[in-house]
């Protein structure tokens, strides 16, 4: 395990073909249209970051940016405290039915969005929920309840049995159980759910296409595939749209680097 | 344990069991129901029996789109599943490489369609980098219209999902070699073994349940891959690179014909679920290997 500068400079430079095309990104929005057109491996002429404001206010993303804010923060939300009941009560409690229950939430695992989505469709269509956040709040959290409660299960039949026995000796109840030991216990678990809830619902792009046509209520996947159509030939400013969203989600990946694929990866393994 | 009212079990799994019955096992029920139908969305859907799935499978556009479907997940076997073992191995063998792992990973958490606008700049004949670079290096006759082109579009589409997710796949197989114990890698090391001989003597040997799911992972991901093929050639050119899902969401969402598209979406489930069970029937239960 010695220090090994070949190794290094090798793997430095297959980090390139990950950093040249978002770099390539961000400085292309700097420069202007014409300069793009003309030599797109040239450098930016002039810092100007005033192409960033001018992105964000033309193209309403601040607008896409707090629906998928919205439509994220509800759906984890249910996503964590519907999921963790559910796993509390399959994995701790005995009920009638609950084998039955647990394998139709199974089946959530593996099929294909594309099995449901036509009739999710017409549905929502006669609900009249079409082009309303609950349009995406309400699948994507069904989405991503099985694995949460898959997840979920699996921790928490990790934990010991006599916690749970002893604070039945103790007198509370299993809702007490659920609110006062398994929440603060189970805390590692609902940050690996969250983060592949909060990535899965930021990033869903099909159903936001099929059921979202008001542009007041795009979400950032499909309101930026509208800015790039309006916006086609005016490059820098496209340049600028994916910089503002590419940016900030880097920023904090970096922060949660491993939070972030622990959580991605888990979820899929499971 | 019994509960501590008969109750309580119910009132916990209530909430989860009703949103996943409103939204996906309802659906999935009348899903399969009306693949059996003739409907346009608005009129009555009437009973034609299995007519739909007749047609599915004389349908040149659905059929070839399983073969496209089966060329991107061979290359994407390839570029995501074998480059991220690779990769894997390489950010293995060092100390101090969270800078490589952190980097190889970052497209796998942005939207795929951010990234999907980024590339076919990228591509782009005129304004990419690709063709401009190839052109300074005098490799002229390398540049091509790459999605625009029957040749080059399906295997530009299946790159750029490997550039994607072979971060993803090194992620997995990395944590993989984590979980060795260390005392096996260190006694081959002892011994004088290199480090690829450790990659393929007891690395990937090790891992053999994490590559199955791997394996599985790239095939039932890449059989419903919609995002990345939507934004960059929506099934064009000439329905080179249409998908089931593209070819589905058109069905459906610009033919109107809701019930020919639900036989597609039954026939697609089954596949998928079908590969799925398959699987099961085959995969390793071997305890010498590490557990993820």
């Amino acid at each position: 395990m010695r220090r090994n500068p070949v190794f290094h400079i090798a793997m430095s430079m297959y980090s390139l073909i990950y950093f040249v095309p978002l770099l390539w990104m961000a400085l292309s929005a700097l420069k202007s249209n014409e300069e793009i057109a003309k030599d797109p491996l040239s450098l930016p002429t002039s810092w100007d970051f005033g192409v960033f404001p001018e992105a964000f206010n033309a193209g309403g993303l601040g607008k896409y940016a707090i629906n998928s804010a919205i439509v994220t923060g509800t759906c984890t939300t249910a996503v964590l405290l519907f999921g963790s009941m559910a796993a509390f009560a399959f994995s701790r409690l005995q009920f009638k039915f609950s084998k039955q229950l647990m394998a139709l939430i199974t089946l959530g695992l593996i099929l294909p969005l594309q099995s449901y989505f036509i009739a999710q469709n017409a549905l929502f269509d006669s609900l009249g929920i079409k082009d309303t956040r609950m349009a995406l709040i309400l699948p994507y959290t069904a989405m991503g309840l099985p694995l949460a409660i898959w997840l979920f299960r699996a921790y928490i039949q990790n934990l010991p049995k006599e916690i749970f026995e002893a604070a039945r000796v103790d007198g509370a109840s299993d809702l007490k159980v659920y609110q006062t030991i398994l929440i603060p216990m189970l805390k590692p678990g609902i940050a690996t759910v969250a983060v592949f809830t909060v990535l899965s619902a930021w990033n869903e792009f099909l159903l936001a296409l099929v059921y979202i046509q008001n542009d007041d209520l795009k979400t950032i996947p499909t309101g930026l595939l509208t800015f790039s159509t309006r916006y086609s030939t005016n490059y820098h400013l496209l340049f600028a749209a994916l910089t503002i969203v590419t940016v900030p989600m880097i920023i904090v990946y970096i922060i949660f680097n491993r939070k972030v694929i622990e959580g991605l990866t888990e979820g899929a393994v499971k | 344990m019994k509960p501590t009212a008969r109750w309580i079990p119910y009132f916990l799994v209530a909430p989860a069991f009703a949103i996943f019955s409103i939204a996906v096992l309802g659906p999935i029920i009348a899903t399969f129901g009306l693949s059996l139908t003739d409907w346009n969305g608005f009129n009555t859907p009437s009973f034609v029996g299995f007519e739909n799935f007749i047609r599915a499978f004389h349908d040149k556009i659905y059929m070839n789109s399983y073969w496209h479907a089966g060329v991107y997940i061979a290359a994407t076997l390839i570029l995501e599943v074998v480059v991220g073992l690779f990769l894997a191995g390489l950010v293995s063998s060092k100390k101090s490489t969270t800078f490589y792992r952190v980097a190889f990973f970052t497209p796998v958490m942005l939207p795929l369609v951010v990234i999907s606008v980024l590339w076919t700049f990228l591509l782009n004949p005129d304004l990419g980098i690709l063709n401009r670079i190839l052109g300074q290096l005098g490799l002229e006759s390398w540049q091509h219209i790459w999605l625009g082109d029957q040749s080059t579009a399906l295997l530009s589409i299946s790159i750029i999902s490997g550039w994607i997710f072979a971060g993803f796949y090194m992620a997995i197989f990395y944590a993989g070699f984590q979980r060795i114990p260390s005392t096996i890698i260190e006694s081959a090391r002892l011994d004088g073994a290199s480090e690829w001989q450790l990659l393929r003597g007891i690395k990937i040997p090790m891992v053999k349940n994490l590559t199955e799911v791997a394996i599985l992972l790239c095939f039932t991901g890449g059989i419903q891959v919609f995002d990345l093929v939507y934004v960059l050639t929506n099934g064009g050119p000439y329905d080179t690179t249409q998908v089931p899902t593209t070819y589905l969401v058109r069905v459906v969402f610009r033919d109107q014909q809701m019930g020919y598209g639900s036989a597609l979406a039954v026939i697609l489930t089954l596949v998928v679920v079908g590969v799925g069970l398959i699987y099961n029937k085959v995969r390793t239960k071997d305890d010498v290997v590490v557990e993820y």
